[in-house]
């Protein structure tokens, strides 16, 4: 029988459904090939057989009585190692948690384990969700499974390369300046952040609290779609007051005719300092692709997004401050020992607990709170964010869409990008998302011609009008499809247009046979 | 102007950061490569521009029953299960005021 990576996520639900096989062969068949890939790959933190193997038979036995299964039953989910679990830790890639239990679960997690998903690991990430490489994880790096002595993007990282290396079909991220959509586009998958407050935070740990959003990875868009479902499936979640109702209608949109509908360019984006040459052709080809479907290409402009970078290392710095300010070795986290006072406690605690670019971002933002400092940064970047939102606004009026690089290179090595402030500029096009809010995903269009690594395109749509992103999305998946004809093999050419982008070829049959 | 080390020292006491070794030099150097990153931000100031401190407009406290919420409440051992330092039902920290006090 086939390995489990050849199936997407709605085909492991049909296939348990109609007794093809069951969850728990789905479950020990994801298990293998993580044990069979992770070794090179490093996408978890922890793996979880005990907990997938119990949800595995709930799904089973529910069948077994003759009970309606839920949409996603049996599919194996990877959780970004900032939610909780409960019978996990929940560390985020930080000595400061390294033992912390998750007294819950998060309600993002527990819906999509409501809609049937078999929870088999806590995925890698950067520490605390800083970063944009997932090599500041305190605990180790990820590796890209598409060339290993690369990146999979970040902070996201683990999560990403868990679903490019047929680890799992689904897996959940956090995206707080392109923490989903970055690592997507370096890792051939596809990664989405929606509106903020249409998915809950509660139950994940807090970063940015007016930037974080939570979103699926999938191999194809049709599987980010039925995650998005399940994840707004509850209506508005009590226990988040930003957390919105939104209608479970996203797989609905995968068949979407978007001939005569517009897609906004932004000429300015595509002549950017630092965009690689086979980036911008690549999503040069994607605006063709969406045209050859039917939909109008229209320039748009974004006058005020050169302000996004520095407004987001405003806020986000002084909201991660304020969210850290928690972690003091009391409660909960590493606790320095032989303290003779509270203060030094909490000082050399915090010290040795974090690592150096949470302690980086803790400072800065810490400076920018402070008195008379505030008022200078603090305001004009909050102005920032009313003329970036105006700026979306008024873009929306002339498009349904906007298509973007979703990061301006391809996936970069290990060490390759020391300076942290040069790291910063790797979330050029993904971040003045989190400062307007509406949402974004990222969809494999191929590989780049120099680099021969995966390159991602972004689509943004207005706020709350996320079910476009599927729409244009599965339009540009089926547009590309023929990208991956190369990489797949002549005896599968052509089953882009059904599976997307392909795994990672380096892991794709290996361990995971489906028994 | 540039933060100097003694700017950055304020800094990290009032964060609860102790910084040590070669960490205040090179945190220094970071400080202050970020405020010039940050420095084109100043120019939106613009006293005609409302700021937008949140993606959702007209967002207002949410308020429920002041009662327990009896699903969502922590027995004694879960909330003390992750500290560090417990004694009885309480968190057990050091001195507050330090030894003189």
């Amino acid at each position: 029988m086939a390995t489990l990576d050849t199936l997407t996520a709605r085909q492991i639900a049909a296939g348990v459904r109609d007794g093809a096989f069951s969850a728990t062969e789905v479950a020990r068949a994801a298990l293998d090939a993580i044990q069979a890939r992770d070794a090179e790959v490093q996408a978890f933190l922890q793996v979880t057989p005990e907990l997938a193997l119990e949800a595995a038979a709930r799904v089973d036995a529910a069948r077994a009585a003759g009970e309606p299964l839920p949409p996603l039953a049996g599919v194996p989910l990877a959780v970004k190692d900032n939610m909780n679990l409960a019978g996990t830790r929940t560390t985020c890639a930080s000595r400061m948690l390294e033992h912390y239990e998750s007294p819950y679960t998060a309600t993002c997690v527990a819906r999509m384990l409501d809609a049937g998903c078999v929870p088999v690991g806590k995925a890698n990430m950067d520490e605390f969700a800083f970063g944009s490489s997932t090599d500041s994880s305190a605990f180790h790096p990820t590796n890209n499974p598409w060339d290993t002595a690369r990146v999979p993007g970040g902070s996201s990282g683990g999560s990403a390369a868990a679903v490019a290396a047929g680890e799992v079909a689904l897996a959940l991220g956090s995206d707080t300046g392109g923490s989903i959509r970055q690592p997507a586009s370096f890792s051939g998958v596809v990664g989405m952040k929606p509106t903020y407050g249409a998915v809950s935070r509660y139950g994940v740990v807090a970063f940015g609290s007016s930037l974080d959003q939570v979103g699926p990875f999938g191999r194809t868009v049709e599987d980010v779609a039925l995650a998005m479902d399940a994840l707004v499936a509850g209506g508005r979640d009590p226990y988040d007051s930003t957390s919105q109702d939104v209608p479970p209608r996203f797989a609905d949109a995968v068949d979407t005719d978007i001939a005569g509908m517009r897609v906004g360019v932004i000429p300015a984006f595509m002549d950017a300092d630092g965009l690689t040459p086979e980036v911008r052709r690549a999503v040069e080809g994607a605006a063709h692709s969406l045209e050859a479907a039917g939909a109008e290409l229209v320039e748009v402009e974004l006058p005020h997004l050169d302000a996004a970078i520095a407004a987001y290392y405003v806020i986000g710095p002084a909201e991660a401050f304020s969210n850290l300010a928690r972690f003091d070795g009391i409660r909960y986290g590493y606790r320095e020992p032989d303290c003779a006072t509270l203060a030094a406690q909490s000082s050399l605690s915090r010290a040795h607990g974090f690592g150096a670019e949470a302690k980086r971002r803790q400072m800065l933002g810490a400076y920018l709170l402070s008195s008379g400092v505030y008022d200078k940064y603090y305001y004009a970047a909050q102005k920032a964010r009313t003329l970036i939102t105006e700026d979306y606004a008024r873009a929306f009026d002339r498009a349904d869409v906007l298509l973007m690089p979703a990061a301006p290179r391809t996936a970069f090595k290990h060490g390759e990008i020391s300076d942290p402030t040069q790291m910063y500029l790797s979330d050029m096009y993904t971040i003045s998302l989190n400062i307007a809010g509406n949402g974004g995903i990222t969809v494999p269009v191929g590989l780049g011609e120099e680099s021969g690594l995966p390159v991602g395109a972004q689509l943004v749509a207005p706020a709350f009008a996320d079910e476009r992103l599927i729409a244009f999305g599965a339009a540009l998946e089926r547009a590309c499809a023929g990208a991956w004809d190369a990489v797949r093999g002549a005896a599968a050419a052509g089953e882009g247009a059904r599976f997307g982008a392909p795994v990672a070829p380096a892991f794709a049959g290996k361990g995971g046979e489906l028994a | 102007m540039a933060l100097t080390e003694d700017d950055v020292r304020g800094i990290a006491d009032y964060a609860r950061i102790a910084l040590e070794g070669d960490e205040l030099a090179e945190m220094c150097a970071y400080m202050n490569d970020a405020v010039e990153m940050l420095e084109p931000i100043l120019a939106y100031n613009l006293p005609d521009v409302d700021p937008t401190f949140h993606p959702i407009g007209g967002l207002s406290n949410v308020m429920r029953d002041d009662a327990p919420d009896a699903a969502r409440a922590f027995t004694i051992d879960e909330a003390l299960g992750n500290a560090a330092s417990t004694r009885g039902r309480s968190f057990r920290v050091p001195s507050i005021l330090g030894e003189e006090a």
